[in-house]
């Protein structure tokens, strides 16, 4: 993850939520950057220079929380995210050929976006549903028991 | 709902009463899981059933209720049904009709949805072997209660033990009583919780900070998610207990964003009791005040570590600090900290409730109270255990887990996750404790329990696993960092195909460093699944690195077609089974041929290890392999033709004995252009192909058809001619020899009586009517053992006209290491089995046999392969009358010829794994005389490479005939999803076999074999797509 020249994003949300979250404090950092995620989808390079301003730290401290945890994101990210467990029990009922599949099918690699903005592929350790390996998650939806073969259609589905 | 605040003991019993009356006005409650259950539909379920029961009328007789984890996940989604307690799985929105009529109008179960049905009818709960082998104590209420409503909570007795704490019993009266119930904290590392409450109550301030470790990163575990989820109180009025006890007002609960469910649910709970004043300022009234704040973890694994955890919450990056100091003296913002595991706070209340005594009644005396497990893998009712303290992995995995989907071995139990270590079979039958389970070299951990079986390489586990802990390492301390970096680059590369003598000795180095000078808990453990994948696995990583070989056919770059991997010859299964979809036979056979010439004879008798790997077993069931081998080899029309023209030239090398591994040697030798001799003491050739296996399994024909196409290549047999000296041969000019005598003699029962007349080699027996002498076979027969001699002797004798065939073993049918096919048709053509005997001595008269004495025996625990003991069972005697006793109990190595060459403890020839050489380096052993007794294909696999490594140490390559891709037949997306049963050979009708030994099975037809072939996945091509 680069310091990203991404095109600026407005900033009224954020200002808003650091509104909320006043006075911020060096320990309120994660949850204000969750929360600000939450708005823009990733955190903006404006956004991060701003919390640092308001938090009195220098920003290369916010970068390295924001680029230390997995949830963080500095670039843009797709309407929907696409999660395939690579977790022990998915892991051994065949989760990466469902992996495989899924990347195959998006055109991208871990981490990155189509290029059409649609979907970000990602894989995680565990999603805790365990039992009904191999998991694959689009946005808030699960599915279980998944087959390399039932990817392209789950996909389809999302606009 | 509006709350009012609880500001007592009475008044919180008053509000448990008026939450009690509401539940009494439904006569039924419907409970549907929607946790874990969402994935499958529960959302929609509910919707349709509350739909259903208000336009039936009837929504205000039965409530429907939206609960937590009911267990079983593997029968998702699943509901269940009081006050009958009938537990439903696998429903969909369109039983909903047919549950309402029939359960909640005519109380009858629902028999095709009822979630313990597997061929026994147990509609309720309680009786379903799933349920009823467990403990439910701290998930009691998980399933019942609507999380998202505190009265349902309450109405259970929520809140009772802290409103007892609170309004009576003072902080140190309740760390006492926590300490001597022997609660460990149930994170994973089992420190006693009592003592780590003492020692926050005693640090020095009064700011102290409690906080609930809800960051469950180990890959596998649900235990945390399914209690947050589906009973968040019991884990508040735990935490509401223990801050009390130390002395803190502030509280945490740091869960980790990947459950966004439980984050949810948890900030109800708070924020409804807050609403009764069970938290927040004076608490039930009683002068206490304390808070609970959520905070979402962020992503890192290593944050469940408590040390990075309070980083994490300073807002810092998530990396572990050197203790001492430890948290309970100095921990998040210096303040004295005290962190627990989600499950730990689970087990207060019920400690308070039921005291001290009631929870060391369970368990073990060093590890009180119960473990939630979460069992998955590959097992077949995954889903939330929860048992006491000293349960089995066997009563775990097999009574409650239903054991190994598609009847495949058990092989180890991962437990503890990334920092944990694998169990093997040996150790199903170990009580699981804390001090136990760290005993065998693996931890308790948070409660992941993953089974792994046959098809799990533990090579791959361990580098799964590092992999894993290589990418959460915080990269802060440089064992961890660079440690487990190297350590992975190593097991990628074993994976891979590439690894190299010494990689285990490096692996094994580097896993003590990093153990032991890593800064937390994640370094000190990451090498644990590698440590104990080496110490009881070591052979697959030998395998990885000696002989490129993957025995569960599961590393990609070694096995892209896991059939041909696993066939000890490496055959190219895909290739020939498309050949045969396309009529092609005689190009099938002869890609059989170029590593194996027994086509006929393995497409009847071939154990077939490559049908336990295919792939296709995960869609419906696997290819018929073996099947469609016969069916090429009785089909081609040009089956006699060789492979090459004959070897020429003076034959350097000899080979002593004309069995499977004989004769293949000699064959393959040929194919590299070498002569040699075969010398063989029997009259026939064949070895147990001929001596062994009896005529209705392998007629004589089919053999003789394989060895003649094998001698026509320019192979020299001598039968008649038994070598008493390799000296002998050197002596005649031999250069290199291959030992190949087999297993020919049946191992000794060494009990009184086995003198007496009557009592047979099973081996000599089954020879004798090979070589055309017809044994004298009794009128009632006893056949001691399991394997396929046992069978083949008992089958044999049956149609030698025994009146009676008994056959013994000292095991359950289960065990029996013979084929499964041979035992069913050996009981249908009228064998009576009895298993759990054991021969104590054979009775006779006049020196002949009269009856045989036996032993019952019970299985006992499980010995070092696995399998359980048997254990005699004390006067259980008693006797069998019978006339003929053939012991068929094992097999002893002929090495009588092998002079001057190492045998092992088990007198068997010591040879290379790899090349098969003895301690003479001319001399190279195969077969049974090695392995003491094992499979044709086996037998076969070894005179292939023992062929290689004698062209080479004669100079030559060693090249075996190259692969080729003849086919032209690539499956559709469409084939490769559609269910399709498997064929199965038609057998000969019982009335057609009596008193002969025609051949039992009938190949197949033409359709069903196209069919059949069609099936297959072509797994070797994913690669080439």
């Amino acid at each position: 993850m680069s310091v990203a020249e991404t095109s600026a994003a407005p900033m009224a949300p954020a200002l808003k939520v650091l509104a909320e979250m006043s006075p911020v404090r060096e320990k309120d950092i994660i949850p204000l950057l969750q929360r600000l995620q939450d708005q823009y989808g990733y955190l903006p390079r404006e956004v991060i220079l701003e919390v640092a301003a308001r938090a009195g730290l220098p920003a290369s401290r916010i970068y390295g929380v924001a680029t230390f945890y997995a949830q963080f994101r500095l670039k843009p990210g797709g309407r929907h995210t696409v999660r395939c467990c690579r977790g022990t029990a998915c892991h051994v009922r065949g989760g990466k050929k469902v992996a495989e599949a899924a990347r195959s099918f998006l055109g991208v690699e871990e981490g990155e976006t189509t290029p059409d903005m649609r979907f970000t592929f990602e894989t995680v350790a565990c999603l805790g549903t365990c039992f009904l390996s191999p998991v694959m998650m689009v946005g808030n939806d699960y599915y279980g028991r998944m087959t390399g073969s039932r990817v392209k259609s789950i996909l389809q589905q999302y606009p | 709902m509006a709350y009012s605040r609880i500001c007592g003991l009475q008044d919180l019993a008053s509000v448990r009463e008026k939450a009690l009356d509401a539940h009494k006005r439904f006569r039924s409650r419907v409970l549907i899981c929607m946790t874990g259950c969402r994935a499958m539909g529960a959302v929609e379920l509910c919707r349709v059933f509350r739909e259903k029961l208000a336009a039936a009328r009837l929504d205000r007789e039965v409530a429907v209720v939206e609960v937590g984890c009911l267990g079983q996940c593997a029968r998702a989604p699943l509901l269940l049904v009081e006050p009958q307690d009938f537990l439903y799985g696998g429903v969909r929105p369109e039983d909903v009709d047919e549950i309402i009529g029939r359960t909640l109008r005519e109380g009858k179960p629902v028999e095709r949805l009822c979630a313990g049905s597997n061929g026994q009818l147990t509609p309720a709960m309680g009786d379903i072997p799933f349920s009823k082998n467990q403990r439910r104590e701290v998930l009691a209420n998980c399933g019942r209660v609507d999380p998202r409503r505190i009265e349902d909570s309450i109405a259970r007795g929520a809140y009772a033990a802290a409103a007892k704490v609170l309004t009576g019993r003072k902080p140190q009266e309740v760390i006492d009583e926590v300490t001597a119930s022997g609660l460990r904290g149930r994170g994973g590392a089992g420190f006693p919780t009592g003592l780590k409450w003492n020692l926050a109550r005693k640090a020095a301030g009064t700011e102290k900070y409690l906080i609930c470790n809800a960051d469950e990163g180990d890959p596998g575990a649900f235990m945390d998610r399914a209690l947050l989820e589906g009973d968040p109180h019991a884990v508040l009025e735990g935490m509401l207990i223990g801050a009390y006890a130390i002395g803190a007002s502030h509280g945490f609960v740091y869960v980790r964003a990947e459950y966004p469910i439980a984050v949810e649910h948890v900030g109800i709970a708070l924020e409804q009791a807050r609403a009764c004043g069970l938290l927040g300022e004076n608490i039930l009234g009683a002068g206490f005040s304390f808070d609970i704040e959520v905070r979402m973890g962020a992503g890192a694994f290593v944050c469940g570590e408590e040390s990075a955890l309070i980083a994490s919450l300073e807002g810092h990056r998530g990396m572990p600090r050197p203790r001492p100091p430890f948290p309970v003296q100095s921990g998040y913002l210096g303040k004295p900290t005290c962190i627990n595991n989600v499950e730990t706070f689970g087990n207060v209340p019920l400690i308070i409730q039921k005291g001290k005594d009631w929870y060391r009644s369970i368990g073990t005396p060093g590890s009180t109270g119960t473990k939630i497990f979460a069992l998955a893998g590959k097992v077949n009712n995954t889903g939330l255990v929860e048992v006491p303290m000293g349960a089995t992995l066997r009563q775990i995995i097999f009574d409650i887990g239903g054991g190994i989907p598609k009847n495949r071995r058990f092989k180890a139990a991962q437990m503890g996750g990334p920092s944990g270590g694998c169990v093997p079979a040996q150790y199903l039958d170990l009580a699981l404790d804390y001090d136990s389970v760290k005993k065998i070299g693996a931890i308790m951990g948070s409660g992941g329990l993953i089974v792994l079986d046959e098809n799990t390489c533990m090579v791959d586990i361990a580098r799964f696993f590092l992999e894993f802990t290589q990418s959460e390492s915080c990269g802060k301390c440089v064992p961890c960092r660079v440690g487990t970096r190297h350590m992975l680059d190593i097991l990628q590369r074993i994976c891979a195909g590439e690894g190299r003598e010494g990689d285990i000795e490096a692996l094994e180095r580097l896993a003590l460093d990093v153990k032991q000078s890593s800064l937390c808990g994640l370094g000190q453990t990451a090498p644990n699944p590698v440590l104990t994948t080496i110490r009881y696995f070591r052979e697959e990583y030998e395998e990885h690195i000696r002989l490129r070989h993957c025995r569960a056919s599961a590393c990609e770059a070694l096995a892209p077609a896991p059939c041909a991997h696993a066939c000890p010859a490496a055959v190219n299964v895909p290739e020939y089974l498309a050949l045969v979809a396309e009529d092609r036979l005689d190009d099938a056979v002869n890609v059989i041929r170029r590593r194996n010439p027994f086509v006929s004879v393995c497409g009847r008798v071939c154990d077939h290890p490559c049908e336990r790997r295919c792939r296709r077993a995960e869609l419906d069931e696997p290819l018929a392999v073996r099947a469609l081998k016969r069916f090429a080899a009785d089909h081609a029309r040009k089956y006699e033709a060789a492979l090459l023209p004959p070897a020429k030239g003076k034959a350097q090398v000899a080979i002593v004995g004309a069995g499977p591994a004989g004769l293949s040697c000699a064959y393959f030798l040929a194919l590299m252009g070498r002569r040699s001799v075969v010398f063989e003491s029997q009259p026939i050739p064949g070895g147990m192909l001929a001596l062994g296996i009896p005529e209705y399994r392998l007629p004589k024909t089919i053999l003789r058809k394989d060895i003649e196409f094998i001698l026509r290549h320019g192979v020299e047999l001598r039968t008649g001619t038994p070598v008493r000296d390799l000296a002998d041969l050197r002596k005649e000019g031999f250069k290199a020899i291959f030992l190949a005598t087999g297993a020919q003699k049946a191992a000794m029962l060494r009990i009184p009586g086995e003198e007496f007349e009557g009592v047979q080699d099973s081996l000599e027996f089954l020879r004798a009517r090979a070589l055309g002498r017809t044994p004298r076979c009794g009128e009632v027969v006893a056949v001691i053992g399991g394997g396929n001699a046992a069978i083949d002797a008992a089958r044999s004798a049956l149609r030698l006209g025994a009146r009676k065939v008994l056959i013994l073993y000292r095991r359950t049918r289960e065990e029996m290491p013979a084929y499964a096919e041979e035992i069913e048709e050996a009981l249908n053509e009228g064998a009576e089995l009895h298993a759990l005997v054991a021969p104590k001595q054979i009775l006779g008269e006049s020196g002949k046999v009269v009856a045989i004495e036996l032993l019952r025996m019970r299985l006992g625990e499980a010995d070092a392969s696995g399998r359980r003991r048997p254990v005699p069972i004390e006067g259980s005697e008693f006797v069998i009358e019978c006339d003929m006793v053939l012991p068929a109990i094992g097999q002893v190595a002929s090495a009588e010829a092998a002079h001057g060459v190492e045998l092992t403890a088990a007198k068997t020839v010591r040879a290379d794994m790899a090349t098969l050489q003895t301690s003479a380096p001319d001399v190279f052993a195969g077969g049974d005389v090695v392995s003491g007794g094992g499979s044709a294909i086996e037998a076969i696999a070894s005179g292939q490479r023992a062929a290689v490594a004698i062209d080479r140490r004669l100079g030559g390559k060693g090249a075996l005939p190259p692969e080729v891709n003849y086919s032209l037949r690539r499956p559709t997306e469409e084939e490769l999803e559609k269910i399709a049963p498997r064929v199965a050979e038609e057998l000969l009708p019982l009335e057609e076999r009596r008193g002969n030994f025609r051949e039992i099975v009938r190949g197949l037809s033409p359709a069903s074999a196209c069919a059949e072939a069609g099936r297959c996945l072509r797994c070797d091509l994913e690669r080439r797509m």
